[in-house]
Order: structure tokens, then C-alpha cells, then sequence
């Protein structure tokens, strides 16, 4: 059987449908409660933590894992020097059995000490506890005094808080005046979150010591605390609330809180709810109901009522007045024995047997819950032309139709069923009946609202070229699922009923979808480039080119043999140079043509060109001189 | 940026993020609350972010005393909004305001609910994003939890239908996720609309408790139960159909499909859903950022005033990216260069050199001025750009081919002329003529 979780407790949101009387939607599960002990169990830091968790565990009815090692633990830490110190040790002490913290006469003094107008609020309550808790005694009424005073100098909530804790520690004789009316005083204060949460804003572990000290003080001194029941609901929703505790201190607040809400003389929340879910059926025909108290402890002692019970939709009041019976700490009703239809019920559920209860009104909707089967499944592909002589096909759950349907956009697909209850063979119109078509290629899906007629006969028509857009023209195999639900059905059904090929005309290639796209790398380019021109055969170029050599060669041959000589070449320095310049200022066009700029070659030109000018004048003239000479 | 060309040349534009000044500084969240009980049934999810260095300002929804913009700076980088039923935000707040918000760079993470009011479902179609209506649940009786309490609106998720996203969604699990609350649709037009969780092919969005007289606003995989959105600006939202979603107890509690056979699982796979995407909706998690980028033509070590056409280049980019608070080297293998004049000449993958990204390529032989472009834009991470202009021109006069084997006549013509000339006047100047003897 399923065990309520934490996450139960915030469903019950839901299953109590309290809109007219509120009831508490937050409490504290098994789990959670397994939980707190778990987080108050660590192992002791100092002894502030010791008495969180020592505490703690003993206000949910644990007690730590080894009495002696804490008791030892308490001993060892106790500085009987510090108030705090005497606080934490002798309240955590008495929740151990057969541990006592020695008291000397140096002990009694200071503690005697703290209590008076100068130390705060929570020094006198650690000081008042810590002297009730070692059993010394202790002046009531000047307590009082000194609370009274404080309060008007600390006006905050967890200072009112403490002073009513520390109330709790006194004598029943005192005259507390004042201070029993901080409790309305206080609750004035509280915030009103949405009417279903009530707390301080000073935060959740204010708000649970505010109700512990609240119910701890009522109870001793026997009034009833002035909180209203909403109020005491809102509390619960707001304590309750929080699943994780920061800190030991949270989490002991909570403790303290669960216990002064579920242990006191004057207000109990109960908390009722369905064991697992609320939902009866054939195979289950017995409604289990959960009364519990915050901690969730069975309340034994309630007994329960149905005061009436009626059909959410027809409003018909089928039940009124029958008792739940106990058994093993569970109230049990055997709702099928009236035969309800299937679908909710709106439990209106009282809890009697004590007068402490607060939210003893409860609502609840239960769930009648069936199973349904299909039947008379025919599909059929119809022309829209001549509607006649179609072949219709007998499929019966959970089997898959024999071959495959082809439907073009000339026909109708058909597909006809009914739904029924299997135990009582009522036609049922579930909430979800829906025709599913999925194409496996692409991964689409189609989905398609059946409808019942007036008989309760489900008739799904699929006109093919109406719906192309749906399936984006995309022809293929569809498979053909058939959903049916229903809150109230056992056996939801998804059924896959045939195959069937769909054939669109215009099939249109599908529009890339944007999305899909964004995310994804782009094709990579290469650049083309451009092809180098075609050129012409060398060997035309060079055959022309020995074409174009062959005159220099002629005029070689022809020189040679007209006689042509350089017999007149006097090997002067002027003469070299200068034919030496020509060659190189010849050379300089070619290393221009490949190498230089115009401006380079300028220079090169001008030095050469000058050396190669001075030169030749020079060897012109000598030439001259030579000439004239021989004449 | 590495700027060392000339100024007019490199006209580089890279996206940087704000938070490269300092990241540490822009955590301030303002958390907008139905009532502050939330804070406590939330505890866990807040204090996680707590401890991860969010500054949470927490206020209820209507608050009177609510601003996002104080004389026009943002008093927020990120917003939670966690009060479904709102109706009217407080203060000066308001769906204009929340998506100027969202303009300016902030992020938003909303979570929504049955009792969804007019400002969110507003929101959701500015986002493109479409709630359906108050009242309604995404249901599923094919997959609800065991602890359902009667209307099979507590839906366990499969993580299959998790976005194939790790950055977004975290390390893949195979622990299902609890949902309860409003189904959503994206906006078919929208294509930032990321499809974070869906819910199966049976489930569907409808009243619970009315019969259904027309089709469900989402039905199958197109019912969105958690939907994403990075805007163009890099910010991010994250809308939610469910509060719940969020909650301690859906955190803690164990989850078993209510189907005869399933596997128990001892805790919800929500947690670490909501932890992976609120690092992602508050930028913890894919962002990313430029680094250095350095180009050159092949054996030189700077850029030149311009390229010539045909040039070998080599271009790196430095990529990192956020991980727990400091920027590490990204590890892409998907990072695409462009070289861009208008269209693409060539796009190719970056190759990961060291902490650089480097590519040689060979350029166009177009010329023009050209664009060095890493445009990243991957799921879950923020786009990443980042360009550099450069001018390509073509060769220089010296830069063609000195001999054509076909112009080889020319070339003979002219040095047979050259050679002729030289030859000439030697032979000219030094000739001596024979005595006329006969």
C-alpha cells in the first residue's frame, strides 16, 4: 500500500475541496515526521544543539539514541557558570530519564540573579525554566513583575513569545494580568496570507513558538486560548508548511509546534484524509479514511460520519448519515454497496468524539473510478463520391487490424466504437478520446477529438483533403492510436488499431521548420575560383618565337660573312666602361620589367645612364683624336 | 580585441556581454511571491540559489511598493516571478514593464499554475508562449503519479521529453519529473521558443472537471509543461505550468506511475531540473564570449593594411565560456568561420589550436571589403558574434605573371632587339674597315 508522502499532504489541497470551511492543507506526513526526528537526531555540537535535539525528539515522542552519552554530553558541556549553559543543560536533562545536573548554592544565585528588570525577556524565561527544570524554587509573582516590565521595553514578537513561555513555568497561583492577554494581543499581529495562511513576518520558527507557547500557557492555566478555528487552521497551514528545515532550532520549533497542536486541552486539528487515493471501485470497494492529528497519530477515539454524499454533476444526494467503522486505526465504508455511478462525489465528512477537534467539518470528493472496454470497433474507407459498397472491417481490442488502410484524398476514412463500463455495461463518455495518427518516418502526430452522437456511438471521420493541412501533405504509414481516459477509469487504453497510408495529391515538400534550423551549423562553402583563361598551344608561341630570333641570327651570319670585325676595340677603360653601362642599362629594362618599380629604375637609369654618358663621350672622343691622328 | 590594424580598416564589432565586467555583481533577483508562505514550501529551490550567490529580494506580486527601473537603470538582473494567480502586479510593475525588462537584458524565470491570471498568460503570448486557460491542468491518464489525488493532473514527465539540451536541462537522468498545473503552446511562429520538458503523446490540456466541447488548446507532445526562450539580446526566460514544479515536496517526494508494474523511483528527477535551468535562465550556465582574434597571412605575424586576393590567411578567435563563476576555454567542435562581402565566400570549421580557434584558409580571388565572421548560435548557449572587417585588393601590377609562355614572340622580339643593339654598337664603334686595296 502506498504510504503518504510529503508530497501527500500538499495534494490534500485538493482532495479537500474546502472552499465553504476551511480545513488544514499542510501537516506533517510520516515521512516528514520521519524526517524532522531524522534532521534533530544529528549528532550533538554544543549544547545548545544537545537541547534542540533532546528536546525535540522527546516532543515527538522519540527520545535520542543513547540516553547516557547525552546525559554524559550534558555534564561535561555545563558551564555552571552561564545562564544559557543551565538553561540548555537542566531543560534537556529532564527530558532524559535518570539524569540530574548538580545544583550548588553559586548555581541557584545566578540564576536568581537573571531574573529581574535588567536582563532581557530571554534571559529571565532561560532563567526561570532552568530554576523550575532543577526543581528550585522561585518567586512567581516577581517574575511576573519583571516580565511585565520587559515587555513594555522589548514590544517584538518573539519577546511576548518567550514572556508567554516563560508564564508557562510559574505558578498556577500567580496573577499573570497582563500577560495572558499578549496572546490575543499577538495574534492581532499575525499576517493573513490568501486566508489560508497565517504567520508572523518575522518568519516561520516565530510563528510555531507563538502557537506552542499559546496552547502551553492555555493549559496551565486552564483557559481556553482566545484563536478562533480558522485561525487555528491557518496556523497549521502555516507551520506545516515547510518540508525542509534550515536550521535545529527551525526544526525544533516545529516539534514544539506539532506537539502543543496535537497534545493540549482546549483545540486538536484533525486532519482527515483518504488513505492513498480517494477512490472506490468494484475491485475496491471501501473507502479508507485517515483521521489523524498534525503528527499524524490515528485519532482512535473520533468516529466518523458521512453527513451526506452527492454527485458532483446530478447533484444527487445518494448517501446521507452512515457511520465510517474503525478498524486498525483506519475508518472504513463500504461506499459501493450504494451503487453510486462512476465519476466524483462530494463528501460532506464529520468528525465527533471529542470537543477539542478543530476542523471536524470536513469535505472531501471521493472518486468513483470503473473500467471500460471497446466495442463494436469498425473502420472503413469510404469515396465521398458513391458512398456505397464499402467494406467495413471488425477489430476487436487489443489486437491490430489485419494489412493496412490506403486512403486518398478522394475518401473518408471512418472509424466507429463504443464505449462501455464493464461492470455495468453502461455506454460511458470518457474525457479523453482522442485518435492519435503518427507518422514513424517524420515523427509527427496528429491528434483528432472523437465525439460521441446522441447514442453514445463514437464515430470518427477523417476527410483526407480537408486535413491535409494538419498533416502537412505528408503522405506515408500513419499508425493509428486510440486514446481513452478518464479520471475515473481504471484501465486507461492506448491502442494501437491499425496502420493506415495516407495519399495526399499535391504533395508539397515540407517547409523546413525555422527552429530546427537555427541551432544547427551551416553547409560549408568553398570558394569556386575562377578557371585560368584557355591559352594557345606553346608550340605556336614557340615557333614564333624562333621566328622572331631568326633576323638577330641572320644579321650574325650576314655580318660574318661580309666581314664584320671589332678589330678598331682599344681595350680602354672608357670604352669598356661605357659598353659595360650599355649592357647594364639594357639589363636594367629587364630587372625593371620583373623586379623594380619606375621609380627604382629611374635611380638605377640616372647613375648608370650619367657613368655610362661620361664614358661614352670619353671613348668617342678618344675615337675622334684617333681618327683625325691617322689621317 | 586585438585592434593593430589601421583604424579604418577593422571595424571589428563583438558582442560583449555586460557581466564581463564582473559577474559577481549582477545576481540581484527580485522574487515576486502569491503570498510569502511560498519562500517556506519553496525553501529548498530558493536557498539553492541563495547559496550560489543570488542577492533574493523577496515581495508578494502586489506589493505597492514593486520597481523593476529606477530613473531608467534596471534595480535587477533577474526576476522570478512565482505568483500564478496574480491578477495585478504592485507598484509600477506590470507585463509592459516585464518584457522592457526582458529587452534590457534581464532574465526571467516564471513559474504558472491552474489558477494562471491575466499578467502571466499576457506575458507567455509577448514571449510567444500561449497558457491556456484558468482553471485548466495538463492531464495525462496514461502517466499520472500513484499519489494523484483523483483528477490525474499530477503528471510524471518522462526525461525523454526533455529538451536534448545539457546546458539547459543538465546531465541527462533517467528519474521522471512531477508536474502539476497549466499546459502551455509555443507560438509556431516563434522560433526561439525552446520545448524544455513536454508532455507525453497522451497527455493534453483541458478543464478536469468538464466534459470537452472543443479541442484542447494542446494536445500529445505539442503541450508544453516547461518552455524556454533566449531573446536575441541573449536574455532568457523560462516559463513553468507549474509552481508545484519548483516545490520541496515535489522534490522530495518519490515518484511511481500510478500504470500496474512501474518502477518506484526514490526521488523526483526535479531538483536537478530546476537547479540546471535556473543556472541556465540566470546565465550560470552557456554563456559564452569573444575573446582575442588574430588574423594574418600565412608566415607573417601581423595583419597587413589589406589583403590581396588569393592570400593564404590565418584567422584565430579566442572562445570561452562561464563555468562556476570564471571564464574557461570553450571546447565547440561545430565553430564556423565566414568570409563574408554580403553573402558567404567561404564558411569553414574553426579547429581547436590550444586555447584558440584557428582556420587557414585560402581568400577568394574577389576583392572587396570582406568581413571575418564567427556567428555561434547554438541550443542553449548565448549567441556568440564577432566580426572583423578587412579589405581584400587585387594583385598590384607586379604582382602578375612576369612571362606568358604564349607572349614568348614578344619577349624574343624585344631582347633579340636589345641584344641587336648592343651587338650593333659594338660592332659599329669598333669596326675596322677593311683597306679599300682593289
Amino acid at each position: 500500500m502506498y504510504v503518504p508522502t510529503g508530497l501527500f499532504s500538499l495534494v490534500l489541497l485538493t482532495v479537500a475541496l474546502g472552499a465553504q470551511a476551511l480545513t488544514p492543507s499542510h501537516h506533517l506526513s510520516l515521512s516528514d515526521v520521519a524526517r524532522l526526528q531524522a534532521l534533530l537526531s544529528q549528532p550533538f555540537t554544543d549544547l545548545a544543539s544537545a537541547y534542540y535535539s533532546i528536546v525535540g525528539l522527546s516532543k515527538l515522542g522519540a527520545s535520542v539514541a543513547d540516553e547516557n552519552d547525552a546525559c554524559h554530553f550534558l555534564k561535561a558541556q555545563l558551564d555552571p557558570m552561564s545562564v544559557d549553559s543551565l538553561f540548555f543543560a537542566a531543560e534537556a536533562s529532564q527530558a532524559i530519564s535518570d539524569c540530574e545536573i548538580p545544583v550548588s548554592n553559586e548555581t541557584r544565585d545566578i540564576l536568581l540573579a537573571a531574573v529581574s528588570e535588567d536582563s532581557t525577556v530571554t534571559q529571565i524565561f532561560r532563567a526561570v525554566s532552568a530554576l523550575s527544570s532543577l526543581g528550585l524554587p522561585l518567586a512567581s509573582q516577581e517574575v511576573v513583575g519583571a516580565l511585565v516590565a520587559r515587555i513594555a521595553k522589548e514590544d517584538n514578537v518573539l519577546a511576548i513569545t518567550t514572556a508567554l513561555q516563560t508564564a508557562t513555568r510559574l505558578s498556577q497561583q500567580a496573577d499573570f494580568g497582563g500577560i495572558l492577554e499578549e496572546i490575543e494581543d499577538l495574534a492581532a499581529r499575525l499576517d493573513d496570507l490568501g486566508g489560508v495562511y497565517l504567520q508572523f513576518e518575522e518568519g516561520l520558527e516565530a510563528t510555531a513558538l507563538f502557537v506552542t507557547a499559546a496552547y502551553t500557557l492555555s493549559d496551565h492555566v486552564d483557559t481556553e486560548p482566545p484563536l478562533k478555528e480558522d485561525q487555528v487552521i491557518q496556523l497549521v497551514n502555516s507551520v506545516f508548511s515547510k518540508k525542509s528545515w534550515q536550521s535545529l532550532s527551525e526544526a525544533f520549533s516545529v516539534a514544539c509546534a506539532a506537539a502543543a497542536l496535537s497534545n493540549n486541552r482546549f483545540q486538536v486539528p484533525v486532519i482527515v484524509s483518504a488513505q492513498g487515493p480517494a477512490t472506490v471501485s468494484h475491485n475496491q470497494p471501501i473507502l479508507q479514511l485517515l483521521v489523524t492529528d498534525v503528527l499524524s497519530n490515528p485519532l482512535a477515539s473520533a468516529s466518523v460520519v458521512v453527513e451526506s454524499a452527492q454527485a458532483v454533476v446530478s447533484k444527487n444526494v445518494i448517501l446521507t448519515q452512515a457511520p465510517f467503522s474503525l478498524r486498525d486505526g483506519i475508518f472504513e465504508l463500504n461506499f459501493m454497496t450504494s451503487q453510486p455511478a462512476s465519476g466524483y462525489y462530494q463528501f460532506s465528512v464529520a468528525i465527533t468524539g471529542d470537543t477539542r477537534l478543530v476542523a471536524s467539518q470536513v469535505e472531501l470528493k471521493v472518486k468513483v473510478s470503473t473500467e471500460v472496454a471497446i466495442t463494436n470497433m469498425d473502420l472503413s474507407v469510404v469515396d465521398k463520391d458513391q458512398s456505397i459498397g464499402t467494406k467495413t472491417s471488425r477489430v476487436d481490442y487489443p489486437f491490430k487490424a489485419k494489412g493496412s488502410f490506403t486512403a486518398d484524398s478522394h475518401q473518408n476514412f471512418a472509424m466507429t466504437f463504443q464505449l462501455v463500463d464493464v461492470n455495468t455495461g453502461v455506454e460511458l463518455t470518457p474525457h479523453q478520446t482522442f485518435v492519435r495518427l503518427h507518422n514513424h518516418k517524420t515523427g509527427q502526430e496528429v491528434v483528432f477529438v472523437a465525439e460521441p452522437d446522441s447514442k453514445n456511438l463514437y464515430k470518427f471521420e477523417l476527410d483526407i483533403a480537408e486535413r491535409k493541412s494538419e498533416f502537412d501533405s505528408m503522405s506515408g504509414t500513419y499508425t493509428l492510436h486510440l486514446i481513452v481516459g478518464d479520471a475515473t477509469l481504471e484501465n486507461p487504453i492506448l491502442w494501437n488499431v491499425a496502420d493506415i497510408v495516407l495519399k495526399f495529391l499535391d504533395e508539397e515538400a515540407p517547409a523546413a521548420i525555422q527552429s530546427k534550423t537555427l541551432y544547427m551549423p551551416k553547409p560549408d562553402i568553398q570558394h569556386l575560383f575562377r578557371e585560368p583563361e584557355k591559352k594557345p598551344p606553346t608550340v605556336v608561341s614557340n615557333a614564333f618565337t624562333a621566328l622572331v630570333l631568326s633576323p638577330f641570327l641572320l644579321l650574325l651570319i650576314l655580318w660574318f660573312k661580309l666581314g664584320a670585325n671589332i678589330s678598331n676595340f682599344s681595350l680602354s677603360p672608357s670604352a669598356v666602361l661605357f659598353h659595360v653601362g650599355h649592357a647594364c642599362m639594357l639589363g636594367l629594362m629587364y630587372v625593371y620589367w620583373t623586379h623594380l618599380n619606375m621609380f627604382q629604375t629611374l635611380k638605377y637609369l640616372a647613375i648608370i645612364g650619367s657613368l655610362t654618358f661620361l664614358a661614352g663621350n670619353r671613348m668617342l672622343a678618344q675615337k675622334a683624336v684617333k681618327r683625325i691622328a691617322s689621317k | 580585441l586585438e585592434c593593430t590594424m589601421d583604424a579604418f580598416l577593422c571595424l571589428t564589432s563583438a558582442y560583449f556581454p555586460k557581466w564581463r565586467r564582473g559577474h559577481q555583481t549582477y545576481k540581484r533577483t527580485l522574487v515576486l511571491l502569491d503570498n510569502l508562505n511560498i519562500r517556506d514550501t519553496h525553501s529548498i529551490f530558493f536557498r539553492s540559489l541563495a547559496d550560489r550567490g543570488f542577492d533574493l529580494s523577496f515581495k508578494t506580486a502586489d506589493d505597492p511598493s514593486l520597481s523593476l527601473i529606477k530613473y531608467g537603470q534596471f534595480l535587477y538582473d533577474h526576476l522570478i516571478i512565482f505568483s500564478p494567480s496574480v491578477e495585478d502586479f504592485g507598484g509600477n510593475i506590470n507585463v509592459e514593464t516585464i518584457t522592457s525588462f526582458i529587452d534590457g537584458g534581464g532574465n526571467v524565470l516564471v513559474a504558472a499554475g491552474s489558477d494562471i491570471g491575466d499578467p502571466l498568460r499576457e506575458l507567455g503570448s509577448e514571449c510567444g508562449i500561449e497558457f491556456d486557460e484558468e482553471k485548466t491542468a495538463v492531464i495525462d491518464h496514461h502517466h499520472y503519479d500513484v499519489s494523484d489525488p483523483g483528477e490525474h493532473t499530477l503528471i510524471v514527465a518522462d526525461p525523454e521529453n526533455l529538451l536534448k539540451a545539457p546546458t539547459i536541462v543538465g546531465n541527462p537522468s533517467d528519474k521522471p519529473i512531477l508536474f502539476k498545473g497549466v499546459g502551455m503552446v509555443a507560438d509556431p511562429d516563434n522560433p526561439l521558443v525552446l520545448d524544455i520538458l513536454t508532455g507525453s503523446s497522451t497527455s493534453y490540456s483541458y478543464f478536469p472537471d468538464r466534459p470537452i466541447s472543443q479541442y484542447p488548446h494542446a494536445v500529445g507532445k505539442n503541450t508544453l509543461l516547461i518552455a524556454g526562450l533566449q531573446a536575441r539580446n541573449n536574455a532568457r526566460v523560462v516559463f513553468s505550468g507549474s509552481l508545484y514544479f519548483f516545490s520541496d515536496a515535489f522534490f522530495n517526494s518519490a515518484v511511481q506511475k500510478a500504470t500496474p508494474g512501474s518502477q518506484r523511483y526514490a526521488q523526483t528527477g526535479n531538483m536537478e531540473l530546476a537547479e540546471a535551468l535556473s543556472q541556465w535562465v540566470f546565465k550560470e550556465a552557456g554563456v559564452l564570449r569573444v575573446g582575442a582574434v588574430t588574423h594574418h597571412p600565412v608566415g607573417e605575424s601581423t595583419p597587413p593594411a589589406a589583403y590581396t586576393i588569393t592570400d593564404l590567411v590565418e584567422y584565430s578567435v579566442v572562445i570561452e565560456k562561464l563555468s562556476k563563476g570564471s571564464w574557461v576555454p570553450f571546447d565547440g567542435k561545430d565553430i564556423q568561420l565566414e568570409f563574408v562581402r554580403i553573402d558567404p565566400f567561404v564558411r569553414t570549421y574553426l579547429k581547436k589550436n590550444g586555447d584558440k580557434y584557428s582556420v587557414q584558409f585560402k581568400l577568394p580571388d574577389v576583392y572587396g571589403v570582406f568581413q571575418f565572421k564567427v556567428d555561434y548560435n547554438r541550443l542553449g548557449y548565448t549567441h556568440l558574434y564577432s566580426s572583423t572587417q578587412v579589405s581584400v585588393r587585387p594583385l598590384q601590377h607586379t604582382q602578375y605573371d612576369r612571362f606568358i609562355p604564349s607572349a614568348f614572340p614578344y619577349y624574343a622580339s624585344v631582347f633579340s632587339m636589345m641584344g641587336g643593339l648592343f651587338v650593333f654598337s659594338i660592332v659599329f664603334l669598333h669596326m675596322k674597315e677593311k683597306e679599300k686595296s682593289d
